[in-house]
């Protein structure tokens, strides 16, 4: 209990470093939100314009560490204000339009990724220089190190317009609108393959990898002699002695990994023109859209920091060893 | 010993599951997509590339309102063409000036209805601007609209503004009857928008998509021959351009580089483009509150080292033509001064006479063939561009070779926008290639680049005339244009502007933007042409409108 609370105390002091980071960076960037969108314009907006748009936003010149301890006020409520790129629409709503398909686009992919590739990692190192062993790390490394916009286009090319096996875009089809019916369900399905294999390509190797070597240390362990000395089934030692134990950085990168869910995958977005967070940010960014920006980081810290420490506490139950020191 | 074994089994169980219903899913391929013409007749498809995801937001008062809201669902009193210098009468029927100029009658067209069925009145423009002025901005020289009669309304100018016009006309106009109910104006979303336009009913709203269906109350009835408008998201032009491409859309306003190839050759027969150069003047802004960008004999030696045909055929692709010594762009061709675009000198490429301009206003060229001025240091430049607009940069990059032959020696620096625009407006740049003001009369682009109003000193911010050159003769001229109802006497003052710009060269004159606009006549015929421009390609300009009530069906 008292390492569950150590624990937290680390994660809220890591909160508000954060947070205050969050606050200060993008402050730090040249220009104004309006000047920002007057640029982007090119001229379709008039000078006397500007004054009235930074009323019309709020943009203020109160001190910066007024803005401050505001700012610290509304992250504890909640308030994060109003989109200044979607004004008038509100960043909490921003958000949540688009986080679902985040998080079903990333979470997908990672489940996929973790779960498929941890397990050819077991395979692979336990039948060391097999089949298995000597022809998958390199292939998937070598996959895994395109350019993944590169990979992504080619895909769009090859399986979206030359084959035609999949859309081209959006999360499903225009023209229908989201319903719990089983037809939306596999439109839905069929709209994530693509983007969802590409990102599960470029990211299973490094899977493989990781848990391949921890657990070719782990067969090396004398527990595992011991239990084929005891004659325990081969499928036993792997999964309920090695892998178990093998598996403890796996946990912890899955969680890191998990909580960097909801920042999106911007380019599957761009390429994909899938809906989500990634561009979003990427457009909160050039438009210098604190609010939206704050919004963004404050959930992707928030996110990281929970599942880091959930991922302690599912640890504490994992390995003993953290409960004794 | 069996019951440990479970929790492992249950999990590569789940994992076999996902893994099926991955594959089936894959497996049921194309069958399982459609299009989602439920309705039977196919909308009229646009892509939006720089949105990655729509908010339904249909405030026209709203700086980021959902596209088409404008364009679509609400119109103005009248649609200025740039493309064909004409002007189409719309929601007004006709429109006088008073003598004094102080005052603008416009008599609005009758039967004219709301899509919620209401009629369209006086009070709806004067309640549009009161808004308009409240919470955007603009418009500081009108007092107040004033509806005299139902069908009649006044607007009086606090001083005379032969601009407002074109401004005021062009204002679309919405509901008293809905927008006096709102509380504030400035955050509403407007869900469902009530508006005069041809396609005001939304049937869908996803944020990657949405349709807009006809107004059932239309005032021309027969021009709504498009069964629907369907807007497509995309972050960013390669998804656009693709869908293009693959004929997917129908018209496609993004950039798309490579037209020829990537676009018309995929389906000669249907696919084309047109891209008029009626955007706004592109221009090499120097900083004129530096040495030596302040002496009017090196901007013109510098422009004359330019050569303008390789920056319009390498640069631009061939999508437009070199700018000449008036700064007029392709939409001011009814004012432009012919016989001075004729007889041009500074903007002609004239390696010679540029070298022995510098040479006698005192910028040496020394032995290793590098200019100097006149403090002794080396003449050098920096040109500034955002680093995405890759097509700026290689124009950049000619400018730059063409000035080694001047012996300047011009680096280009290329960060991002945001940093390239803080510098322009800060005054603390060298030199940039801009855009310039672009309105119905070329009072706001000659003001934007030679007026004493616009200049602000280095440190203060501004949002136009960022090269900072203010020129009291351009001032009187441009009061002068102002003050004028007459139009002949505008012609006049314009064509004086003209001689102003040309021997003050205030920027350098590159090229006229192209508006761009692909389309594919596939599903539907009736688009503008360069044989027929009775609007441009823009699907955010005010003839959009024009475009949207000529399009029609193919048939069979």
């Amino acid at each position: 209990m008292q390492f569950v609370l150590r624990r937290l105390g680390f994660y809220l002091l890591a909160f508000w470093v954060s947070v205050t980071l969050n606050f200060l960076l993008p402050r730090f960037m040249p220009g104004d939100p309006v000047s920002r969108m007057f640029a982007r314009s090119q001229s379709r907006m008039t000078p006397e314009q500007i004054t009235q748009l930074r009323q019309l936003f709020g943009l203020d010149d109160r001190p910066l560490w007024r803005q401050y301890v505001d700012y610290l006020g509304n992250v504890v409520t909640g308030d994060m204000g109003v989109s200044i790129s979607r004004f008038p629409t509100p960043v909490v709503e921003v958000i949540a339009g688009q986080i679902g398909w985040t998080v079903l686009l990333g979470g997908t992919a990672l489940l996929i990724a973790v779960v498929v590739g941890n397990l050819l990692g077991i395979l692979a190192a336990w039948r060391r220089g097999g089949f298995l062993d000597s022809m998958m790390p390199p292939f998937l490394v070598f996959v895994g190190s395109f350019p993944y916009f590169w990979l992504a286009m080619g895909a769009l090319y090859l399986f979206g317009v030359s084959l035609g096996w999949f859309p081209l875009r959006h999360a499903f089809s225009a023209g229908t609108s989201p319903a719990w019916t089983g037809e939306f369900a596999s439109d839905v399905a069929l709209h994530l393959v693509l983007p969802a294999v590409t990102i599960v390509v470029v990211s299973i190797g490094g899977w493989m990898l990781a848990m391949r070597n921890t657990m070719i240390a782990t067969n090396a362990e004398d527990y595992i002699v011991m239990a084929e000395a005891k004659g325990l089934r081969p499928g036993r030692i792997m999964f309920r002695y090695a892998a178990r134990n093998a598996m403890l950085p796996a946990v912890t990168s899955f969680g890191m990994s998990l909580g960097f869910v909801v920042g999106g995958a911007l380019l599957t977005e761009v390429v994909f023109a899938y809906p989500g967070v990634g561009y979003q940010l990427l457009a909160a960014v050039q438009g210098l859209d604190y609010p939206l920006m704050q919004g963004i980081f404050l959930t992707i810290t928030a996110a990281v920091l929970l599942v880091n420490f959930l991922v302690d506490i599912v640890y504490v139950r994992l390995d003993p060893r953290v409960r004794v020191s | 010993m069996m019951t440990r074994f479970r929790p492992v089994r249950r999990a590569a169980r789940v994992v076999a599951l996902a893994l099926a219903g991955t594959l089936a899913l894959t497996a049921c391929g194309p069958g399982g997509s459609g299009d989602g013409t439920e309705e039977g007749a196919a909308p009229l498809i646009i892509p939006r590339e720089d949105m990655g995801t729509f908010v339904r937001n249909f405030n026209p008062f709203s700086p980021n309102v959902a596209p088409m809201t404008q364009q679509a669902v609400y119109e103005p009193m009248f649609v200025y063409n740039p493309a064909d210098g004409s002007t189409t009468p719309w929601l007004a029927t006709e429109w006088s000036v008073s003598d004094d100029g102080l005052q603008l009658t416009f008599s609005l067209r009758e039967g004219v209805q709301w899509s919620d069925g209401e009629p369209l009145v006086a009070q709806d423009v004067a309640t549009t601007f009161e808004l308009q002025k409240e919470v955007l901005g603009g418009y500081e020289y009108l007092d107040k609209a004033e509806a005299v009669d139902d069908a009649t309304v006044v607007l009086h100018l606090n001083r005379v503004y032969s601009p407002a016009l074109y401004e005021i006309g062009q204002q679309i106009i919405i509901p008293d009857h809905v927008w006096s109910q709102v509380a504030d104006p400035a955050k509403e979303t407007n869900e469902s928008p009530v508006g005069t336009g041809p396609y005001t009913e939304v049937i869908r709203f996803e944020s990657q998509s949405f349709d807009l269906g006809p107004n059932p109350s239309y005032w021309q009835p027969e021009k709504q021959k498009i069964p629907s408008i369907r807007m497509l998201a995309f972050a960013g032009n390669d998804g656009a351009n693709l869908a293009a491409a693959n004929g997917e859309v129908d018209w496609a306003p993004q950039f798309i580089p490579n037209i020829e190839q990537a676009f018309v050759a995929r389906d000669p027969e249907h696919n084309h483009y047109w891209f008029p150069p009626t955007g706004s003047m592109i221009n090499w802004q120097l900083n004129t509150t530096k040495a030596p960008y302040d002496d009017v004999d090196v901007r013109k030696a510098l422009s004359m080292a330019i050569d303008r045909q390789q920056i319009v055929d390498v640069a631009m692709q061939g999508y437009t033509y070199p700018a000449d010594c008036t700064g007029l762009s392709g939409a001011y061709d009814t004012w432009r001064d012919q016989g001075l675009a004729d007889s041009c000198e500074w903007t002609q490429r004239d390696v010679e006479a540029a070298n022995a301009l510098l040479d006698d206003a005192g910028y040496p060229r020394g032995g290793d063939g590098n200019r100097t001025l006149k403090d002794g240091s080396p003449f050098t430049a920096t040109i500034s561009v955002g680093s995405t607009s890759s097509d700026w940069l290689s124009v950049a990059e000619i400018i730059s070779q063409n000035l080694a032959e001047i012996g300047v020696e011009a680096s280009v620096d290329a960060p991002d926008w945001s940093a390239v625009v803080a510098g322009y407006e800060d005054g603390s740049f060298d030199s940039g290639i801009v855009w310039s003001n672009n309105a119905p009369t070329p009072y706001q682009f000659y003001r934007g680049v030679m007026s004493t109003a616009t200049v602000k000193p280095v440190g203060e911010k501004t949002f136009e005339n960022y090269h900072r050159f203010g020129d009291e003769q351009a001032d009187t001229l441009l009061d002068e244009l102002a003050a004028t109802a007459d139009q002949d006497a505008q012609h006049a003052l314009v064509n004086e502007l003209q001689a102003e710009f040309d021997a003050r060269a205030p920027v350098i004159p590159l090229f006229p933007g192209p508006e761009w606009g692909a389309y594919t006549d596939a599903r539907f015929t009736g688009w503008p042409t360069e044989e027929n421009p009775y609007a441009t390609l823009s699907t955010r300009a005010p003839t959009t409108v024009l475009v949207l009530t000529t399009l029609e069906p193919v048939q069979g």
